[in-house]
């Protein structure tokens, strides 16, 4: 028995980077951490550079003539005075900014819950009863990115028109008495526009995750007494966890930030916290403001993050 | 031997006044020396005259024209940065064919967006269409050339007097700009929906009217949502800062799109006012005459009316076009701007596309409707010369009233 330990302890180790010094070839200490410098130098230029800017705006100032935002990149003349004026905003008498975040909330939600069902579903009939098809139907899947989400959503205010087809299609089936302006600043016409715009990023990792399942695993629940659903709901679904988180992290945070779906099928009545910041960046010397919005939402979207990456450290350290 | 180094009158006046407006500050500019942002930067007078109808301001002459025998530009590239569908494809060829270049046309749907974009060097046009509002600015920054008036001259020869002699009260003496149309700021309404005596007795509270609930489209651009708004709560100034004054016109507009479903648009008048999908519209007179060319087949051009208030001033205004310092084609970018104001070519220019007139000496407002370039139900979407001179002008804010303008829209925009 030792011996086999022995042995076993020996292979992984010649498997291992390190174990390569054994076997005669020599790597430098920075030869395998090298291999993620590049993608460590994209991050750092386009994220952490990037958000640098972003908080150098909000607490810098603005250029006294055009009042466009002049970044201050020393932190000792950081003023803080933009950011608790934003934060008065949101609390306090003068909250104008609240009711847009709440909306956000709500729809965020609404339309990532709707995403994870309908997701789930066709996830599930993909990878269980795709069979010779699956292919096909990830390319139907996949489809919709050839054409840019500007001109679908154009078809969306088309169809949605109150002369538009689906007025026509709900008028002939006799659920709606009269045309509805689905256009006029609707919340259920944002929803919707967030599901279909995010939908797919909801069912690829679902998709993924539900097609690598051992099919030995629900076999053996069948046989061990479990009905369908209760196999359903002790195996498939504790599975597909971590891919049911991955989707909807991928789904909510861009959501969060989205301001095209609701300028294009909402009104000011259904503005989302991406049009605050949209708003603001191009209102003539609110540059910081905008900043400060930015700053607000990725503090907030961080919690959830941190909670996201806790739970996949586990799951991968139980693995 | 050195030359003494004279300076001209204008020079030591220049710099006299300057020295006079920076010494009893100096503290402060030197207590603000490495703090970023605090010091007005390059040499702009901290203090400025904004520019007023009733207070004309002649811009400072910032480096020279270009000389008259600069040669055109062959075979270059024309940029021109301008609003969306602003000129007719057909002006903008046979501008091309004459002096053998290529017009490379980029839209903006906003003045504040243009200037932003001009600014932080995002776009370097040859051509430009400021806005009297932001024209001021732009000189002090060193971003506009003068102009050379020789190498115009259909300035003088068909454009308004008003014009050239003594020149717009944002820039006396043309020295940046020359007109290219003038507008007037009404309601422009559906005439099988409301009638002309419901129009003229309803004015600007035909877009606060309950009966077009859910019909109704305002322009999503701050300076004209704010000035109208203030006229309809019957204040007179357009440029105000008064905080008083503003929250009235801020209310005013959240009522209109949240109590009376109104929507903020870009489009509204030329395309979704044809179509029926509104009945009353807040409109620039030329968006309305250009709706007559969105109408579907078979409606006639008298479903369209226009009001604009007869008994008092109302909006008016005018667009400008300007050469940035940064032209990589100054020669050719004058050029255009004379073919611009060419009689035959401006007035085709108005008449077949863009629907807003230039004001040229050529044309008669009277006979516009006879001429069946202006439908006879869109006759009050004519400007006149006077009412260019009594017309409420939208113009420069001074910073204070700028923060509060937009703090308003902000919160119009984000629908609370």
């Amino acid at each position: 028995m030792p011996d086999e330990e022995l042995l076993l302890k020996k292979a992984r180790r010649k498997a291992s980077p390190e174990g390569a010094v054994e076997s005669g070839v020599w790597y430098p200490r920075w030869y395998w951490p090298s291999f993620a410098a590049p993608a460590t130098i994209w991050i750092a230029i386009l994220f952490v550079l990037a958000f640098y800017v972003v908080i150098s705006v909000a607490f810098g100032t603005v250029d006294p003539l055009f009042r466009n935002p002049l970044p201050v990149y020393e932190p000792w003349w950081w003023s803080g005075a933009t950011f608790s004026d934003v934060l008065s905003k949101f609390v306090g008498s003068d909250a104008f900014f609240l009711p847009a975040a709440m909306r956000t909330l709500i729809y965020v939600a609404a339309a990532s819950v709707l995403c994870l069902v309908l997701g789930y579903g066709v996830a599930y009939y993909v990878s269980r009863y795709g069979g010779r098809r699956k292919g096909l139907f990830l390319v139907l899947l996949i489809s919709p990115f050839w054409i840019s989400y500007l001109m679908r959503v154009y078809a969306w205010q088309s169809l949605l028109t109150e002369d538009g087809f689906i007025n026509d299609g709900l008028r002939f089936l006799h659920l709606i008495p009269h045309p509805v302006n689905w256009l006029d600043g609707r919340p259920t016409t944002v929803i919707l526009g967030l599901v279909y715009g995010y939908i797919p990023y909801m069912i690829l990792p679902i998709y993924g995750q539900l097609d690598r399942i051992n099919q030995d695993l629900l076999e053996a629940g069948r046989d061990l007494g479990a009905s369908p659903i209760q196999t359903f709901w002790r195996v498939t679904l504790p599975l597909s966890r971590q891919a049911i988180l991955a989707g909807m992290v991928i789904v909510t945070l861009p959501m969060f930030g989205d301001y095209y779906t609701n300028d294009l099928l909402g009104s000011t009545k259904t503005a989302m916290y991406g049009n605050l910041i949209d708003t603001t960046i191009n209102s003539p010397g609110h540059g910081p403001q905008a900043g400060s919005l930015v700053i607000i939402l990725v503090v907030l979207l961080a919690l959830p993050m941190a909670y996201y990456l806790r739970t996949t450290k586990r799951a991968v350290e139980s693995a | 031997m050195r030359q003494p180094n004279w300076m001209s009158r204008r020079q030591f006046m220049g710099r006299t006044g300057r020295a006079a407006l920076a010494l009893p500050c100096l503290p402060a500019i030197l207590a603000a020396c490495s703090k970023p942002g605090s010091v007005p930067t390059g040499t702009t007078p901290s203090v400025r005259f904004l520019a007023r109808p009733d207070k004309p301001v002649s811009l400072p002459l910032r480096g020279q024209p270009i000389p008259t025998d600069t040669p055109i530009e062959k075979g270059a590239t024309l940029f021109v940065y301008n609003w969306a569908d602003y000129i007719w494809k057909k002006t903008i060829s046979e501008f091309e064919q004459k002096f053998d270049c290529r017009v490379e046309y980029t839209s903006f749907t906003s003045l504040e967006e243009a200037l932003q974009k001009i600014t932080a060097g995002a776009i370097r046009p040859d051509v430009y269409f400021p806005g009297p509002s932001y024209i001021g600015r732009l000189v002090y920054q060193d971003m506009l050339q003068p102009l050379n008036h020789d190498l115009i001259p259909n300035m003088t020869q068909n454009v308004w007097t008003t014009f050239w002699d003594p020149g717009p009260w944002y820039d006396q003496g043309w020295r940046y700009s020359v007109p290219y149309t003038v507008l007037s700021t009404g309601v422009a309404y559906r005439r099988d929906r409301v009638s002309d005596e419901q129009a003229a007795a309803g004015g600007y509270d035909l877009l606060w009217d309950p009966a077009y609930n859910g019909k109704i489209s305002y322009y999503d651009s701050m300076p004209d949502a704010i000035g109208m708004a203030i006229l309809r709560n019957g204040g007179t100034d357009v440029n105000s800062g008064d905080p008083k004054t503003i929250d009235a016109a801020r209310d005013a507009i959240l009522e209109l799109l949240t109590g009376l479903d109104g929507r903020l648009t870009y489009n509204g008048v030329y395309v979704k006012l044809p179509a029926g999908e509104f009945t009353v519209a807040q409109a620039w007179s030329g968006d309305t005459v250009a709706a007559q060319y969105y109408l579907p087949k078979g409606t006639g051009t008298d479903v369209l009316g226009y009001w604009h208030p007869q008994d008092r001033p109302g909006l008016v205004g005018n667009d400008i076009i300007s050469i940035p310092t940064s032209a990589q084609s100054p020669r050719l970018a004058h050029e255009f701007i004379n073919f611009l104001l060419d009689a035959k070519v401006g007035f085709e220019n108005f008449a077949y596309w863009t629907g807003y007139m230039p004001p040229f000496t050529s044309i008669d407002p009277d006979k516009l409707v006879a001429q069946g370039v202006i439908p006879k139900s869109l006759s009050t979407s004519v400007v006149t010369q006077d009412m260019m001179e009594h017309g409420y002008q939208l113009a420069e804010l001074s910073p204070a009233a700028e923060d509060l303008w937009t703090s308003a829209w902000d919160q119009i925009k984000a629908g609370a």
